[in-house]
């Protein structure tokens, strides 16, 4: 947690003061607008396609928030996230369809946020014993048995095994009005993004608070120097652990709450090439910044967006480019140019352009 | 062996007996005894090799001894993992500084303090009851004691990778007391610094092992011998993973093996300014 930028003059006369998120009016005030904005304006003045955009942005960010902790935070590579984020879905659709609720918890709309939570916990619990190598492997070796946790959990579990389950051929769908928190039924649009945004905000917030507590810390000691950190007395590996539970935890939960989109689940949102599309998205935000999240999953979702209407928008002159499995070249194409670029360009992602940016008007119209 | 006075069994804070440790073939340690008494800065010299940070990593946890015991305060820790002696109480500093150089000044004396913190995961991800007084608290006694004491209040908020070394020298001793340790393993402590520093910090670890509130036994690695005979309280010589002698300073410097295998027979005093 770096220090917020005061005007000359105000200084803060207690710790509590300075240990706010919101130190200043003008912060305080620009906060007020951007939850205005997110919870008012966006919902009531947006279309169905910018909502479903927004959404899905949402679930980016959940998805890589957990990238986010485990590469940026905690220096552990992980390229297994995808996996995380089935378990996830799956458990809550299964426990939604399978599991013989009482009438009353149906009638009172608890079974989604109760899935939703044990979602969490057992993505957490599934992350954790994938993590387990880290207690004795680093670097490039532990991508190796993240990448096993990938392969292991979607094209072997969750498509041979789970998927079979019922008879269902191979995806769940969830018959409309399963999916509803109290009294709302998740069935629109717009209901989609409000569960959205206050998922993205509560995890957001709670991982900020984590990283400025003493497990966050911690984490960042391991990344920076795990020696130093051991002999500091922190654990490593059981800080190791509880990030990779943190991280299945937030991957649990996205899953989950991607089944209120989509209404389905099926193996081929979980593929391997989403796990690389949650690194790219940190690695194009910034490693090691929440706000590197945020601004990733918006580059990444409205690049994909643009693609796809330019290429709809072309397809009148050349036809073949309207071919089913045609949009995917280009937009991994698109994915790993944006990726080299951002390495050679500003390997800091865009949320270190931000904050110079910001620096720039805190400072302005001076230059230091 | 030089022993000048006996020592009460109750003093001894850290004792090693007859510690061994092997990188293969190679002895890095054959057999190296050492007392540390409570309260006392304890020197360990020798040449580049000898073995020092060697043994600093054994004490620490970071290697284990093939052969030997080491007692701390009374109780075997040779099967105890680094993070637990930290919770006993004993905290280091490195020869090539290892901060944390992605947090700030004020994280990183934070970090030092993790064994004081109790907040987890629940509490943590809310911050609020539980975990934010606890902040407040350390926070109070990270500022009043350790940014106070090292002089290091213009630069709290600085990411510590962004100081130069003299400041991360600084910040590391500054995390390594924030431990509040009964024992502070200094692995050359002045390596690296100018005159200024130097002093600086020579009275920084003066000041930790004897004011009251501090009261901090000190084992120290050091090549700066002007700084060493002037602080230490006893001196312990280290040659190639054997013990020479352990005393006083004035013992060492005219010990004849001392003189030949490390201080040299030239003017000792010539290297202070």
């Amino acid at each position: 947690m770096s220090t917020t930028w005061l005007p000359c003059g105000t200084y803060h006369q207690s710790y509590v003061k300075d240990h706010g998120w919101w130190q200043t009016s003008f912060v305080y005030g620009k906060m007020t607008l951007l939850v205005i904005v997110l919870f008012i304006i966006i919902p009531v003045f947006c279309g169905d396609y910018l909502l479903s955009i927004a959404y899905k942005i949402g679930y980016t960010i959940l998805a890589a928030l957990g990238v986010q902790l485990l590469i940026g935070y905690c220096g552990q590579i992980t390229l297994g996230h995808a996996a995380f984020v089935a378990v996830g879905s799956y458990t809550s659709a299964m426990l939604i369809l399978y599991v013989p609720w009482p009438n009353f918890l149906f009638s009172a709309g608890l079974v989604y946020p109760i899935s939703m939570i044990a979602a969490g916990f057992a993505a957490g619990l599934w992350s954790v014993l994938f993590g387990l190598p880290s207690a004795r492997v680093k670097g490039f070796y532990l991508i190796m048995t993240t990448m096993a946790a990938q392969w292991i959990t979607v094209p072997l579990v969750i498509t041979q095994y789970v998927s079979r389950i019922g008879g269902r051929g191979h995806y769940f769908s969830l018959p409309p009005g399963t999916i509803s928190i109290g009294p709302w039924a998740i069935d629109s649009d717009r209901k989609i993004y409000y569960l959205m945004i206050v998922l993205v905000c509560l995890c957001l917030l709670a991982m900020a608070n984590l990283l400025r507590s003493r497990v966050g810390r911690a984490w960042i000691a391991i990344r920076d120097n795990d020696i130093a950190a051991e002999t500091l007395g922190v654990n490593i590996v059981w800080y190791k652990l509880v990030a990779f539970f943190v991280a299945g935890f937030i991957a649990g939960i996205a899953g989950s709450f991607w089944i209120s989109a989509l209404y389905f689940v099926s193996p081929e949102h979980f593929e391997f090439f989403y796990s690389l599309w949650w690194v790219g998205v940190i690695l194009i935000g910034g490693v090691g910044s929440l706000h590197g999240v945020v601004f990733g999953a918006m580059f990444m979702v409205l690049v994909e967006e643009i693609l796809r209407n330019g290429l709809v928008a072309m397809g009148g002159w050349m036809p073949e480019l309207m071919l089913v499995g045609k949009f995917d070249y280009f937009r991994d194409s698109a994915f790993g140019l944006a990726i080299i670029l951002f390495l050679i360009y500003e390997p800091n992602g865009i949320s270190y352009r931000y904050w110079q940016i910001k620096n720039y008007f805190n400072l302005w119209p001076f230059s230091y | 062996m030089v022993k000048t006075n006996e020592i009460n069994a109750g003093d001894i804070l850290l004792e090693l007996e007859d510690i061994h440790m092997y990188f293969g073939k190679v002895a890095a340690l054959a057999g190296v005894s050492l007392q540390v008494r409570k309260g006392e800065i304890h020197s360990v010299i020798g040449p580049n090799g000898a073995g020092k940070t060697v043994m600093m990593n054994c004490i620490n946890g970071l290697y284990r001894p093939q052969r030997g015991n080491i007692h701390y305060r009374g109780q075997r820790i040779n099967d105890i993992k680094p993070y637990q002696r930290a919770e006993l109480g004993m905290s280091r500093t490195f020869q090539k500084v290892e901060v944390f150089g992605g947090m700030t000044v004020l994280d990183n004396i934070r970090l030092g303090r993790h064994i004081h913190f109790k907040s987890g995961i629940a509490s943590g991800s809310w911050y609020l009851g539980k975990t934010k007084r606890e902040e407040i608290k350390h926070r109070t006694f990270i500022e009043e004691e350790i940014i106070d004491l090292l002089e290091i209040e213009h630069i709290r908020h600085t990411p510590t990778g962004m100081l130069p070394y003299g400041l991360q020298k600084r910040v590391e001793l500054g995390r390594a007391l924030a431990l509040e340790p009964e024992l502070l393993i200094l692995d050359e402590p002045l390596a690296g610094l100018n005159l200024e520093e130097v002093e600086d910090m020579a009275r920084f670890i003066l000041d930790v092992n004897e004011e009251e509130r501090w009261k901090v036994t000190c084992l120290l690695v050091e090549h700066d011998m002007g700084v060493v005979m002037d602080l230490s309280h006893r001196v312990f010589v280290l040659n190639f993973g054997y013990m020479i002698m352990d005393g006083t300073p004035e013992e060492a410097q005219i010990n004849p093996e001392v003189i030949k295998a490390y201080l040299g027979e030239e003017d000792l005093y010539a290297t202070r300014g």
